[in-house]
């Protein structure tokens, strides 16, 4: 049975189409995985579904009944929850508190009935059979728990539908297998999902059915297991889509980036070294003290211990200055968060970082900055209308193109690049990583940190692995498998020794 | 998908200007009135005085730009007038050197300004807190002085040789101009430049657009943070010797009183986010002149003075409600006319 029709679904924004006759059909009980790029018209369609946005045509039928005039309460009443990417919980309330928000239970004197609220939480957290305190406050709860806890919400309003968008992006390998397994057994209930996702792993791990959108237009649906991740991947990009790999072997240089026995913030005695010219890979779970090993190099956190080596300068304290006057740039992690500035244009965030090298010459010389920027621009590919345009108005892939220069610009050498693909769709992806490879050819040294395993095929010449914090082996190109990686990444390799 | 980037700039259409530069129009508004309530009483005098008297709070008003686009706010600068004053002062009937009580002014204007530039920027307290301290110390110290040696005003000596020159700066005219109206301007031009074209002001920008991006990128963030209110203070140092050099005394208790209030008022109805990284300090030139020409009005009018900041903090209001409802109707007008 179909809980879901929606047919022909037409919508503009400014006179400008971002739907085009689309057509979505979910059955009853099924995880339903929306392929489709950045921009493809996914969160459009699903905005349309939860009464965000109105439809200019098409219809939508929901659970037997015609939609009409939706607003987001009433997508609430039929049974429809959006379970949003970046969550929407209130971080200072506890969680029973976040499940009752405005539908709170009272006594007759309307003083709140606290005792009665927390039980219902708690029975409700029994049946999905996850182990959160209802009493703890949220700020407490790890990534992992607030994305269970967003959807015990939508079961609480009696959700029939759910809509999971990128509902993994920060979780862990961990609680990725938990979550999948509470979807399998609300599946099972009768719960129907709509699961909006870029990782081909886990939709073929998780969907039942599929449907692939690209520029606003239905492509296709299908049957999970009627496909292959290569074909639902040149659905997705279309024409764009190019098999070759990326990977060409280089020449590497002398030793540009040293670390002996370094420890700092989650990460203890790490050793390794890198020469100019080498991309080289890191990866390990959520925690694996990866990121803040980056972040040290750069000189954001503090070395506690050991010695580290740039371009043959021994390395103290922590300070970003210095580390960048030796050549180190970092792509960080969360682009909005440490790399954008927002009120900035194209032209002033690629130099900024370039202007904090030397405080002589205060003068900007804004025609000088703006052919170096053309030119990084041009390099980098940027798609964009103006220099002087907003960074908030490219797409992420743009955006993190426009960092990349930012670091060309004060000629960095060493670049880290922490999770640099992360938001980014599968064609801006494959241009990072051509990116990647031209500048290894130039002389650029570069490390990459990425959960992605495909990732690290792409690009590396070799891998290190890290696991809480400590470094578990390096891995050659040509043993990089995803299940190779996966062993060390989540420390089986040493269980199975063990037992 | 594929333009090609190239050196155009962003379109500016006539609803953007609109909106980049309200702070004209609510100028030609209140300047219009005051046109008209004067009438043939006009002069061209008149009009230059509203550039003098602009140009103490426009000077703290600039400060404040910089410090409120980093994110911060610095409520001492009309108690750093009386304690600049009060020393300055001193200095000066103890002197009879017009350099040095410039000199003075200047240098306490940057000490006091680093006192609260490094409780912000190094040990982390809220500028609010940092500079509501500030402001009941610095005030304080400046009256308890005056009370110690037994008097109420700090006038500067009318005997010493120095002082008619001193006193005549401020009453100067350079081609009807007044100097103090001229200084006004050339800050105003060197503000507006420091801000806009140098690595110094796009940092400043940089640090309340997004402080940890902007750290990450290699910015100085608690370097930049105390360099605003270093710059807040030397401009207050300034702004008192011009003070002097208009009215020949000081009074810690009505100097400045309400300035600080004043110059965020011209900082917001010049355009500038109170949630900094955005905002031109062009705009502050016009929200401090505005404010001046209120008090003319009110003069004219012969209406009691006390009905002044009911005006004033009427077009406060009304400024920001403009600026928060012009792009609302862009966007109303955009989608009607697709649509």
């Amino acid at each position: 049975m179909e809980i879901l029709k929606m047919t022909d679904i037409s919508k503009s924004f400014f006179g400008v189409p971002v739907l085009r006759h689309v057509n979505l059909d979910v059955e009853q009980g099924e995880v339903h995985a929306l392929l489709g790029e950045n921009g493809a018209g996914k969160s459009t369609l699903m905005n349309i579904l939860a009464g965000v946005y109105t439809r200019d045509s098409g219809t939508v039928v929901f659970d037997g009944k015609p939609m009409e005039d939706t607003t987001i309460n009433d997508a609430e009443k039929a049974g429809i929850a959006f379970v949003h990417q970046e969550l929407n919980l209130f971080n200072d309330l506890k969680v029973y508190e976040n499940i009752f928000l405005c539908n709170e239970l009272t006594y007759k004197t309307g003083m709140l009935n606290r005792k009665e609220m927390i039980r219902l939480s708690q029975e409700l957290f029994d049946k999905m059979e996850v182990d959160i305190d209802p009493t703890s406050a949220v700020s407490e709860l790890e990534t992992g728990k607030k994305q269970l806890l967003e959807i015990a919400k939508a079961l609480h309003a009696q959700a029939k539908l759910l809509i999971l968008d990128e509902p993994t992006t920060a979780l862990n390998n961990e609680e990725i297998a938990h979550l999948f397994t509470i979807i399998r057994r609300l599946q099972k209930q009768g719960k129907s999902f709509i699961f909006i996702s870029h990782k081909m792993n886990e939709i073929f791990t998780i969907a039942d059915r599929y449907t692939v959108l690209r520029n606003g237009e239905y492509i296709h649906s299908g049957k999970i297991a009627e496909t292959d991740p290569k074909e639902v991947t040149k659905l997705m990009v279309g024409s764009k889509f190019n098999e070759d790999d990326a990977y060409e072997p280089r020449d590497s240089g002398e030793t540009v980036l040293e670390l002996r026995g370094l420890s700092g913030d989650a990460f203890s005695d790490i050793s390794f070294s890198v020469k100019r010219g080498e991309v080289v890979g890191f990866t390990g779970l959520v925690g694996s003290g990866v990121s803040e090993m980056f972040q040290t190099v750069f000189g954001a956190l503090p070395i506690k211990g050991g010695e580290l080596t740039v371009n043959g300068k021994v390395m103290q304290g922590n300070n970003i200055h210095l580390a960048m006057c030796q050549g180190v740039g970092m792509i960080a992690a969360n682009r909005k968060e440490n790399s954008i500035i927002p009120d900035f244009s194209l032209l002033e965030n690629t130099y900024i970082s370039e202007h904090t090298l030397v405080d002589s010459k205060q003068h900007i010389s804004v025609k000088k900055e703006t052919e170096k920027f053309l030119r990084l621009a041009g390099l980098l590919n940027v798609k964009a209308n103006a220099p002087t345009d907003l960074i908030t108005s490219l797409s992420g892939g743009n955006q993190q193109k426009v960092i990349l220069a930012r670091w060309l610009n004060t000629n960095a050498d060493i670049l880290l690049l922490d999770n640099p693909t992360q938001g980014i769709d599968v064609g801006a992806k494959g241009e990072i990583y051509k990116l990647i490879h031209q500048l290894a050819k130039e002389g650029k040294t570069i490390l990459v940190n990425t959960l992605e395993i495909p990732e690290l095929q792409q690009v590396a010449d070799r891998c290190i692995v890290f696991y809480h914090g400590h470094l578990q082996t390096e891995i050659p190109r040509s043993e990089m498998t995803e299940e190779n990686v996966m062993l060390w990444a989540t420390n089986a390799i040493n269980t199975v020794k063990g037992a | 998908m594929n333009e090609t980037l190239n050196k155009k700039t962003g379109r500016n259409t006539l609803g953007s200007l609109v909106n980049n530069y309200s702070f004209v129009l609510i100028f030609l508004a209140i300047f219009a009135t005051f046109l008209i309530i004067n009438g043939s009483a006009t002069t061209w005098s008149g009009v230059m005085n509203i550039l003098r008297h602009s140009a103490v709070v426009g000077l703290l008003a600039f400060g404040m730009g910089l410090v409120i686009i980093t994110g911060g706010i610095d409520l001492s600068v009309g108690s750093m007038l009386a304690l600049i004053g009060g020393i300055s002062v001193t200095v000066f009937n103890a002197t009879n050197s017009i350099a040095l009580t410039f000199l003075v002014a200047v240098g306490m204007g940057i000490l006091l300004g680093l006192i609260n530039g490094v409780f912000v920027g190094f040990a982390n307290i809220p500028a609010f807190i940092v500079t509501l301290s500030t402001m009941l110390i610095y005030r304080s110290i400046a009256q308890y002085y005056l009370r110690t040696m037994g008097m109420s005003i700090y006038n500067m000596d009318g005997n010493l040789s120095h002082y008619g020159a001193l006193y005549g700066f401020g009453q100067t005219k350079i081609a009807t101009v007044p100097m103090v109206g001229i200084i006004l301007i050339l800050f105003t031009v060197i503000m507006v430049y420091v801000a806009t074209l140098t690595k110094f002001g796009k940092k400043v920008y940089a640090v309340g657009s997004n402080e940890r991006a902007a750290h990450l990128a290699g910015v100085n963030v608690k370097k930049t943070r105390v360099l605003v209110f270093v710059i807040t203070g030397l401009l207050a140092g300034i702004a008192t010797f011009l003070w002097m050099s208009m009215n020949g005394s000081v009074d810690p208790a009505t100097i400045g009183k309400s300035y600080e209030m004043y110059a965020i008022a011209a900082v917001v109805i010049g355009g500038i986010s109170m949630a900094g990284g955005r905002g031109k300090l062009l705009g502050v030139l016009f929200g401090a002149m505005s404010y001046t020409i209120i008090d003319k009005i009110i003069a004219s009018l012969g209406v009691d003075a006390l009905i002044n900041d009911t005006i004033k903090g009427s077009i406060l209001l009304l400024a920001v409600l403009i600026q928060s409802v012009i792009p609302v109707i862009r966007a109303r007008l955009k989608k009607a006319s697709v649509g």
